[in-house]
């Protein structure tokens, strides 16, 4: 097919197809084809280009029968682990978009009574008439009732990237209460497009078309024309700091001219302060506003919603290692504090498994049918089987004879596992939330392997099962951490349950029991505690203040003396939890398959970081190239490296302040230098005064070259501004 | 913890990398300062022709060829992870010291055949991406109709050609599918390029990075390339996975739009020069200079004086 808007920049169409490409600001390379060979193919050339590659090494063709296998086995399982992936993230997106708008469900309720009394307010104003309601110009009125009644969402964030979604649901919420929405950003309210963008961006949304005219007299009409007109039009604007404040004004004393005639409500997301208003709006437009203040969730507070959600309860399957919660929390901490890097993270996480893990597909299979493994198990394929018998943590363990049968069983233990150290973990938090201990915090120390073995050794409990460090190495970790132990947070929870007043521990057995409901164990424990406070079935019995002043009345030593009873009962409780349950997925066999471990890979993949590596390729190029004959330099520069890394060598050198004469002559020394082993001397300058090996001209002028190729180079991931600030020093 | 422990001291030798960064600025500045200046001149090099300098450079050996070669041999087999990554729904950030556009291309070539594939040339000087919107709206609706993956109803709908339709309107209909295997991929070398570097173009692309139907590959070269996004753009558009791949092969077409220094180079060149020293000045500056040109101008025959 031909491009027409491709074709607008025909560049010399005498040169060859490549360059053509080259030129052309875009072309299209191929087209999706179901045959590999066919490719498009128009008169203007421009269609698939040449590749510089070099051709695959011949070794290619006559590839081994295992190799064979092995990619034949690899493009069947690439398949099944995208699907997996595919519906394990959906699943993780699910839950964390219904956790998020769980935390903000008694924010958005209160928005939307506001919202209602607002729009009473404005109708109570006046109700225009028809002639009035039709005219194209808004109705002359007073001061009263040209309000714009605005919501300020304090955000408590200062990124907004983690408020879109919550604008979004916002959005949804409010239309699902009957109000027309229209959400408008910070790029609406561009100085370069006016109050015109902001008006275009506004109709679009509530005509649901394109309007060219930016007329506001238009919407007036639609919502005289709405069969439901008796509800308000909410404006929602994400990032009021961000706004251009002129056009921002602009509009709202548009609207405060229209809001007789089109019920307008403004919210606006306020990330800093509520003096948020009062700087970027001057005072005339202020006075048109009648404010009101809402408050989000703290960002900490949406991060344990949902931490608890995705990592701890039993949701996707997929879980992480000790070290790769450790990045994540520190990414979060130290990176931007916001959950939408904290999601990506995780989602990248998350692929990195599944693309890495070749049997990581089985969770994909479990989300879709939980019920079919134990039945499909028998027929496991031979090759799934040789390569679980490959898992470390099964050779660790070396469990029975490894057969379908087996691996299910092994399967179905690693859940049931994890899911007692899931009930475990919350219980754990419940009482951290007292303390304020957050759960990644938290996430972090039970999800540590050593932790585990050290307390496991404690306890004198054998190490029956998967330990991952031999029994030797025990005693060193035991040493460790026995102390950090100590200062952890599981230690600082267990000592807080001891410290409880009554009132609070009673809440949290309710919490506990209901936590534990589908573990009978740990539940009839909870219920023995509570039965001990007086519950009775769920129930709590006696009145609290009853039973304390019973207690008083007889005696307050005794009263005191039962509730330190109970409260070390319950840490005794927690610490048989911890003891009994707390067991990180990496000390489970088969936790390969669910568990993603590679902390370096998800850090590359999360975190580029050009400025440091892009150096670092040039200062060190050999190692990546691994040519024999710059490899052994050391620090000498060689004729053979590659000029751009010593012409940034030889900047560094200089402590990136260089003269370009100084520079060119040192170039020229090391580029003319024949390839013999001269000491490179670093520390003296490597200007050189006179050489007495004289070079050909034809050499000095290819030096010169050189320089300039390389410099032009160096300027493509250096300028501007070039780190390496060069001195041109006039006469 | 050791891990923490692994974290602190890369990040102290970081801070101590960045504080030998500015320690040698400041020893060079005093070193500088204390008389002890070359003699050396600018006009001691001798400065040759752009056009003459390129001709020459062609005939220039270049280095390690073979080890490139088999360097850029060797990514092939991160391929199947690349795609993989693209199905999931992430773009891919190349970056790293020397070209990335034979080594994108032939990753597109070969890997990519089941996907309409659009490159964008960024080290071009001028890209009109409303053209490019276009385009990718017509391969893709090229590839709806050979696959078939969409209902009729939903094709039919598209009546006017995309050229003459609304930004929004093309961006919602690249957005618009939700089978996630039917998506067209967008090559971009150098989207930190001269031809992509400005906010309003970064802002478009990123659009168009979070439609349904697109995937970008894309190379950055420069060390500051992340500036240009913010983490809106990161983190919801984009949606980027990095890849360092450096490649040492020669910049040779994406340096032919770079000026290079220390030859002598064009007119167009020098006014691009001045024109960025203008941008730097003040309002006030600029408006004198700006009354200086009109007066320059509706004064020809003038001399200067």
């Amino acid at each position: 097919m031909a491009l027409p808007s491709a074709a607008a920049d025909p560049l010399n169409q005498s040169t060859p197809e490549t360059t053509e490409n080259n030129l052309q600001p875009f072309f299209v390379l191929h087209k999706a084809s179901s045959s590999k060979s066919e490719k498009i193919s128009n008169g203007t050339g421009r269609t698939r280009r040449r590749i510089d590659l070099p051709p695959a090494s011949p070794k290619k063709t006559d590839k081994s029968e295992d190799e064979k296998t092995r990619e034949r086995d690899e493009h069947r399982y690439h398949h099944l682990r995208k699907e997996a992936f595919e519906l394990v993230c959906s699943k993780i997106d699910s839950i964390i978009k219904d956790v998020l708008r769980d935390v903000n469900t008694s924010v958005f309720n209160e928005i939307n009574r506001w919202v209602c009394e607002s729009f009473n307010a404005i109708k109570s104003f006046r109700t225009p008439g028809f002639t009035e309601a039709t005219r194209s110009f808004p109705i002359v009125a007073d001061a009263t009732c040209k309000k714009v009644f605005t919501g300020l969402v304090l955000t408590r964030n200062m990124e907004f990237v983690d408020d879109l979604l919550t604008f979004e649901d916002l959005g949804l919420f409010l239309r699902s209460h009957g109000c027309h929405v229209a959400k408008l950003s910070s790029l609406d309210f561009s100085a370069k497009n006016g109050i015109g963008g902001c008006l275009r961006g506004l109709l679009r949304q509530c005509l649901m078309e394109t309007v060219d005219a930016a007329d506001i007299s238009i919407l007036a009409s639609w919502y005289r024309e709405q069969e439901n007109h008796n509800t308000p039009v909410v404006v929602i604007i994400e990032d009021l700091e961000r706004c251009c404040g002129s056009v921002l004004s602009d509009f709202i004393l548009m609207l405060s001219e229209w809001v007789v005639k089109i019920p307008v409500i403004v919210l606006m997301g306020v990330a800093t302060t509520l003096d948020a208003p009062r700087n970027l709006l001057p005072s005339n437009v202020l006075q048109h506003l009648c404010p009101s203040k809402f408050t989000l969730g703290s960002p900490a507070e949406r991060m344990d919603a949902v931490v608890e959600a995705v990592l701890v309860k039993e949701c996707s399957g997929f879980s992480v290692s000790h070290k790769v919660a450790v990045f994540l929390r520190n990414y979060f901490v130290n990176q931007d504090g916001t959950l939408t890097s904290f999601i990506r993270a995780l989602k990248i996480a998350c692929a990195q498994h599944f693309s890495m893990e070749p049997l990581s597909f089985i969770l994909g299979g479990l989300l879709v049918e939980e019920k079919q493994k134990g039945e499909k198990s028998g027929l496991l394929p031979e090759e799934i089987l040789t390569y679980t018998s490959q898992l470390p943590s099964y050779a660790r363990n070396q469990m029975a004879e490894l057969n379908g049968k087996s691996f299910v069983h092994g399967f179905s233990e690693l859940k049931r596992l994890h899911k007692c150290w899931s009930t475990a973990v919350l219980c754990l938090h419940e009482v951290g939330k007292c303390n304020k201990i957050r759960l990644l915090d938290l996430l972090c120390e039970v999800l540590d392997p050593d932790l585990y073995i050290a307390r496991a050794s404690n306890n004198h409990v054998a190490l029956e099962k998967d330990s991952g460090v031999p029994m030797a190495g025990v005693h060193g970790i035991r040493r460790k951490y026995s102390t950090s132990q100590k200062g952890g947070f599981i230690c600082q929870i267990v000592r807080k349950v001891r410290d409880l007043p009554t009132v609070t521990l009673k809440q949290l057995l309710k919490n506990w029991k209901k936590i534990s409901l589908n573990f009978l164990e740990i539940n009839e424990k909870v219920k023995d505690l509570q039965s001990m406070l007086g519950f009775e079935d769920g129930q709590f019995k006696p009145n609290v203040d009853d039973i304390s002043k019973r207690h008083s009345s007889w005696n307050p030593l005794n009263s005191e003396k039962v509730s330190k009873a109970i409260s070390e009962k319950a840490a005794a409780f927690l610490d048989w939890l911890v003891r009994e349950y707390l067991r990180p997925i990496e000390c489970i066999p088969l936790h390969e398959i669910v568990c993603f471990k590679n902390v370096e890979k998800l850090q590359l993949a999360l975190i580029g970081d050009p400025r440091r590596r892009i150096q670092v390729d040039l200062l060190e190029f050999h190692k990546i190239l691994k040519c024999s004959c710059c490899s052994q330099s050391g620090n000498v520069l060689l004729p053979s490296m590659h000029d751009t890394s010593i012409m940034y060598t030889l900047a560094q050198e200089h402590g990136d302040l260089i003269n370009l004469h100084d520079w060119f002559q040192s170039f020229k020394t090391v580029v003319l230098r024949p390839c013999t082993k001269r000491k490179h001397k670093s520390k003296q300058s490597p200007l050189p005064k006179k050489r007495k090996d004289m070079h050909e001209s034809a050499d000095k002028s290819e030096a010169s070259i050189q320089l300039v190729l390389g410099l032009s180079t160096l300027t493509i991931p250096l300028s501007p501004p070039c780190p390496t600030s060069v001195l041109l020093e006039d006469p | 913890m050791e891990i923490n422990n692994g974290v602190e001291e890369e990040e102290e030798e970081e801070e101590e990398e960045e504080f030998g960064f500015s320690r040698n600025y400041f020893l060079a500045k005093e070193l500088g300062g204390s008389g002890k200046k070359s003699t050396r001149k600018l006009s001691d090099i001798d400065l040759v022709d752009e056009q003459e300098l390129r001709a020459a450079a062609s005939n220039i050996e270049p280095k390690h060829e073979k080890e490139v070669a088999a360097l850029l041999n060797s990514y092939k087999s991160l391929y199947p992870k690349w795609v993989f990554k693209l199905r999931c729904g992430f773009g891919l950030l190349m970056y790293g010291f020397g070209s990335k556009k034979a080594l994108i291309e032939d990753f597109a070539s070969t890997t990519l055949t089941d996907y309409s594939v659009l490159v964008i040339n960024g080290y071009l000087q001028s890209i009109n991406i409303k053209q490019v919107v276009t385009s990718l709206a017509e391969v893709l609706w090229d590839q709806l109709k050979t696959k078939k993956v969409a209902t009729s109803g939903n094709l039919s709908k598209v009546q006017q050609p995309f050229s003459s339709r609304s930004m929004d309107d093309v961006l919602a209909f690249l957005n618009g599918s939700q089978d996630k295997d039917c998506f067209v991929c967008v090559v971009i070398h150098n989207i930190d390029g001269p031809g992509l570097r400005d906010a309003e173009t970064q802002q478009c692309l990123a659009q168009i990075a979070a439609c349904s139907c697109v995937r970008i590959v894309a190379s950055i070269d420069h060390v500051n390339a992340p500036l240009l996004w913010d983490k809106k753009m990161v983190h919801t558009q984009f949606n980027w996975c990095w890849y360092h791949v450096p490649t040492f092969a020669p910049y040779k077409v994406e340096g032919m739009f770079f000026p290079m220094i220390l030859a002598h180079g064009s007119t167009t060149q020098t006014a691009k020069t001045a024109a960025i020293v203008l941008q730097s000045l003040t309002p006030n500056a600029q408006s004198v200079f700006r009354v200086l040109a009109e007066h320059q101008l509706s004064h020809p025959d003038e001399e200067g004086k």
